[in-house]
C-alpha cells in the first residue's frame, strides 16, 4: 500500500507541492515558536543556571531572580553556618541607571560575581576573557547590547558612567540578554558592590556550594529560620523565576496561541490535500476493498501519506526553523532548538498530520465495497 | 462432477424500512459453476447489480442464502467475508478502476501484495498475466497512456493475476468499440476452465455467443435462463 499510496500522492505534483509547503511552513512556526518559548524560559533564568550552586540564600519574599533585595551584613556567616556548606559565593544582580556616552540614561542590570573554578562568568564571550574583568571598575557588555548603549567605535575602552562612578568596558559578551531587556553589565563582585554601593561584606544573594547536594534539604530548612532570609534549591528557583517572567508575562500564552495557529494552519492545508486525493481515488480504494484488502489496509493509504507529509514538510520547516533561529539571534532574540524543544516540534508536526488525514481516514473508512458495482 | 462456485438460494435483498422499503431481488436461486461463462442481464432498475454484489459478499442479503466457494458468505462475519473474497474472487468493472498513478505492471502487484504475495513473487506474476493478455510491451505504462481497451485488459490482468475460482465483472465492454469488446471477451473466455467461471452482467447483446448460460432477471426475479451461443455453437 506504501507504494500506492506515495505515488497516487505524487500523482499531482502541484496539490503535493503545496502540501509540504504548507506543512513545512507550520511546521517552522511551531518549531520558531516552541524554541522561542524554550529561548525566554532560558534567558529568564539565565544568571541562575550559569551562576550555579546548590542553594541560593536571598531576602524573605524575593520571587524572582530580577527582583532580589540586598542581604543584610552578616547574612553570609547564617548562610555559611551549616557545617555541609563548602563555599559561598556572593552575587549582585541589580538594576542601575546607566550614563551613555551622549547623555542620556538607561537602565542595566549589573551582575556581580564571584570567580569561581566550576562557572565560567560571563558565560559566552565575544572579546577579551573573563579575567579582564579582574582589575576594579573593569566590565562586559554584549555585543547586541552595544549600539543601545550609545557606544561608538570599538566598545573595548569605553567608559561608562553607572551611579557616581566610571567604568571601563574590558571585554564583550556574545549574544547574552536578559528578559527584561535591561542590558547586562558584568563585573567582578567588587566592582559590582561600588556600583550598588553596598558594602565588602553584602550581597544579593549567597550562592551555596554544598559538600553532599542530598544535605541541601537540612541547609534549606537551616537557613529558613532565620526571619529576614530565605534559601532556596537552585532548580527551585529557576522553575520559579521563568514561571513569574513566563506564564506571569502572558508570552507564554501569546507564544503558544501562534504555534497554535501555525497548526491550525497546516491541518488545513494538510486535510484539504490529503481529502481531496482520497475522494479522486475512492473507485479504486472500493476495488482493493471488494478484492479484499482489510480496513486497516485501506486507512494505510492516507496513513502513508499523511506520514509522507509529516516527514518531508516537517523535515523542511526544521531546516528552516533552523534559519529562522539565525536570523533571530541578530534581533536579539534566542530561539533554542534543543532535543526536548525538537522532539516537541516533531510530536505537534505529527499530531497535525495525524488530525488533518482525520477526514479522509473516516471517508475510506464509510466506503463500501459496493461502490465498485455502483 | 462439476464444481458450484456461488450458489443463491432464495435470495432477497431490500433497501430501506417501513414505506420506504424497496424489494430489489425476490427470491432469486441461481449458481455458477466452474468452466461456465454465465451472463446476467436485464434492464436497468433490474436488480442486476444487486444480485452481483450480494454474491460477491459486498451485500448483505435481507433473507435466503449465498454459498461462494464452499463458503456460507451470508452467515459469516465481514472480516471473513473479506478472507474469502481476497481468496477466491476476481473482479472486471466498466471503467477499469485502476490507479492512474501507477503503471500497469504497478497496478497489478500491489494488488497482488495485499494478498499476501512478496514483491519478487508479485512483480513476476504480474508480469505474467499481462504478457498473457497481450500486453506484455506496456508493462511500465500508466493507465493514462493506455487505450479503453488495453486499460480493460489491464483490469482483466489484474483479476486473474490472484489465481481467483470466479471472476465478477460488470459492463466490462460498455466503454469499448465492437472490435475490442470482442477481443476483451474472447480473452475472458479463453480464461474458463475446470477450476474457474465467470459471471458478466451486462446489457451487451453481442457478448451472448461467448456464454453458456444467459440469465435474464427482471423486477428483481428471474424471467429467463437459456443456452448462450458457446453452448448453442454460435461463438464467432
Amino acid at each position: 500500500m506504501l507504494r500506492i499510496a506515495l505515488q497516487s500522492l505524487a500523482h499531482d505534483r502541484g496539490k503535493l507541492v503545496a502540501s509540504i509547503a504548507g506543512v513545512a511552513f507550520a511546521a517552522t512556526l511551531v518549531f520558531a515558536q516552541v524554541g522561542l518559548y524554550a529561548g525566554f524560559l532560558q534567558s529568564s533564568s539565565a544568571v541562575i543556571r550559569h551562576v550555579g550552586g546548590d542553594v541560593w540564600v536571598m531576602a524573605r519574599g524575593t520571587v524572582v531572580v530580577d527582583n532580589g533585595e540586598r542581604l543584610s551584613a552578616g547574612s553570609r556567616e547564617i548562610a555559611a553556618a551549616h557545617p555541609c556548606v563548602e563555599r559561598v559565593r556572593g552575587l549582585v544582580l541589580s538594576f542601575q541607571a546607566l550614563r551613555k556616552p551622549n547623555g542620556s540614561l538607561e537602565a542595566v542590570q549589573i551582575v556581580g560575581f564571584e570567580p569561581s573554578p566550576k562557572q565560567v562568568l560571563p558565560w559566552a564571550m565575544a572579546r577579551g576573557l573573563p579575567q579582564d574583568l579582574h582589575p576594579p571598575m573593569r566590565v562586559a557588555v554584549d555585543r547586541l547590547d552595544v549600539e543601545k548603549l550609545a557606544i561608538d567605535g570599538d566598545p573595548i575602552g569605553a567608559e561608562l558612567g553607572i551611579g557616581a562612578e566610571s567604568v571601563r568596558v574590558a571585554a564583550v559578551t556574545d549574544g547574552i540578554r536578559a528578559f527584561t531587556l535591561a542590558p547586562y553589565v558584568f563585573a567582578e563582585l567588587a566592582t559590582a558592590r561600588r556600583l550598588t554601593l553596598l558594602g565588602s561584606d553584602q550581597a544579593f544573594y549567597w550562592v551555596l556550594d554544598l559538600a553532599r547536594p542530598e544535605c541541601a534539604s537540612e541547609v534549606v530548612a537551616s537557613v529558613d529560620r532565620h526571619p529576614d532570609l530565605v534559601a532556596r534549591r537552585t532548580d527551585d528557583f529557576r522553575e520559579m523565576t521563568e514561571t513569574y517572567w513566563v506564564a506571569g508575562s502572558g508570552a507564554g500564552a501569546a507564544l503558544g496561541f501562534s504555534a497554535l495557529l501555525g497548526l491550525v494552519v497546516g491541518v488545513v492545508i494538510v486535510g484539504q490535500t490529503l481529502y481531496a486525493v482520497t475522494k479522486e481515488h475512492l473507485r479504486e480504494l472500493a476495488t482493493l476493498k471488494a478484492i479484499g484488502a482489510s480496513p486497516a489496509e485501506i486507512v494505510s493509504f492516507v496513513g502513508w501519506q499523511a506520514a509522507f507529509l509529516a516527514l518531508v514538510g516537517g523535515g523542511l520547516g526544521l531546516g528552516m526553523a533552523f534559519g529562522v533561529r539565525n536570523l533571530a539571534v541578530d534581533a536579539g532574540l534566542t530561539i533554542v532548538l534543543s532535543g526536548p524543544v525538537l522532539a516537541l516540534g516533531s510530536a505537534a508536526v505529527l499530531l497535525m498530520c495525524a488530525v488533518a488525514s482525520v477526514w479522509s481516514v473516516r471517508a475510506v473508512l464509510a466506503l463500501e465495497a459496493a461502490e465498485v458495482f455502483r | 462432477m462439476t464444481r458450484v462456485l456461488v450458489r443463491s438460494v432464495a435470495l432477497e435483498k431490500t433497501f430501506g424500512e417501513g414505506e420506504l422499503a424497496t424489494p430489489v431481488l425476490k427470491g432469486i436461486s441461481v449458481e455458477v459453476a466452474a468452466g461456465e461463462l454465465v451472463l446476467l442481464m436485464g434492464p436497468s432498475g433490474s436488480g442486476k447489480t444487486t444480485l452481483i454484489s450480494v454474491l460477491a459478499g459486498l451485500l448483505r442479503p435481507t433473507a435466503g442464502h449465498v454459498e461462494l466457494c464452499g463458503a456460507p458468505i451470508s452467515d459469516l462475519h465481514e472480516a471473513d467475508v473479506t478472507r474469502v473474497r481476497r481468496r477466491h474472487l476476481g473482479f472486471v468493472f466498466q471503467s477499469y478502476n485502476l490507479f492512474p498513478a501507477l503503471t500497469a505492471l504497478d497496478n497489478i502487484a500491489e494488488v497482488l501484495k495485499l494478498k499476501g504475495l512478496a514483491a519478487r513473487d508479485a512483480r513476476a506474476r504480474a508480469t505474467r498475466a499481462l504478457t498473457d493478455v497481450g500486453l506484455g510491451d506496456r508493462l511500465h505504462h500508466r493507465p493514462g497512456q493506455l487505450s479503453g481497451g488495453q486499460k480493460q485488459r489491464v483490469a482483466i490482468a489484474r483479476a486473474l493475476a490472484g489465481d481467483p475460482a470466479l471472476i465478477l465483472g460488470d459492463e466490462v465492454t460498455a466503454a469499448l468499440d465492437t472490435h475490442t469488446a470482442l477481443h476483451v471477451l474472447a480473452i475472458l473466455r479463453a480464461q474458463v476452465n475446470a477450476e474457474r467461471g465467470i459471471l458478466l452482467v451486462t446489457h451487451d447483446k453481442r457478448l451472448e455467443q461467448f456464454a453458456d448460460r444467459v440469465i435474464e432477471i427482471e423486477d428483481g426475479q428471474i424471467s429467463r435462463v437459456t443456452p448462450g451461443g458457446a453452448r448453442t455453437g454460435a461463438a464467432a
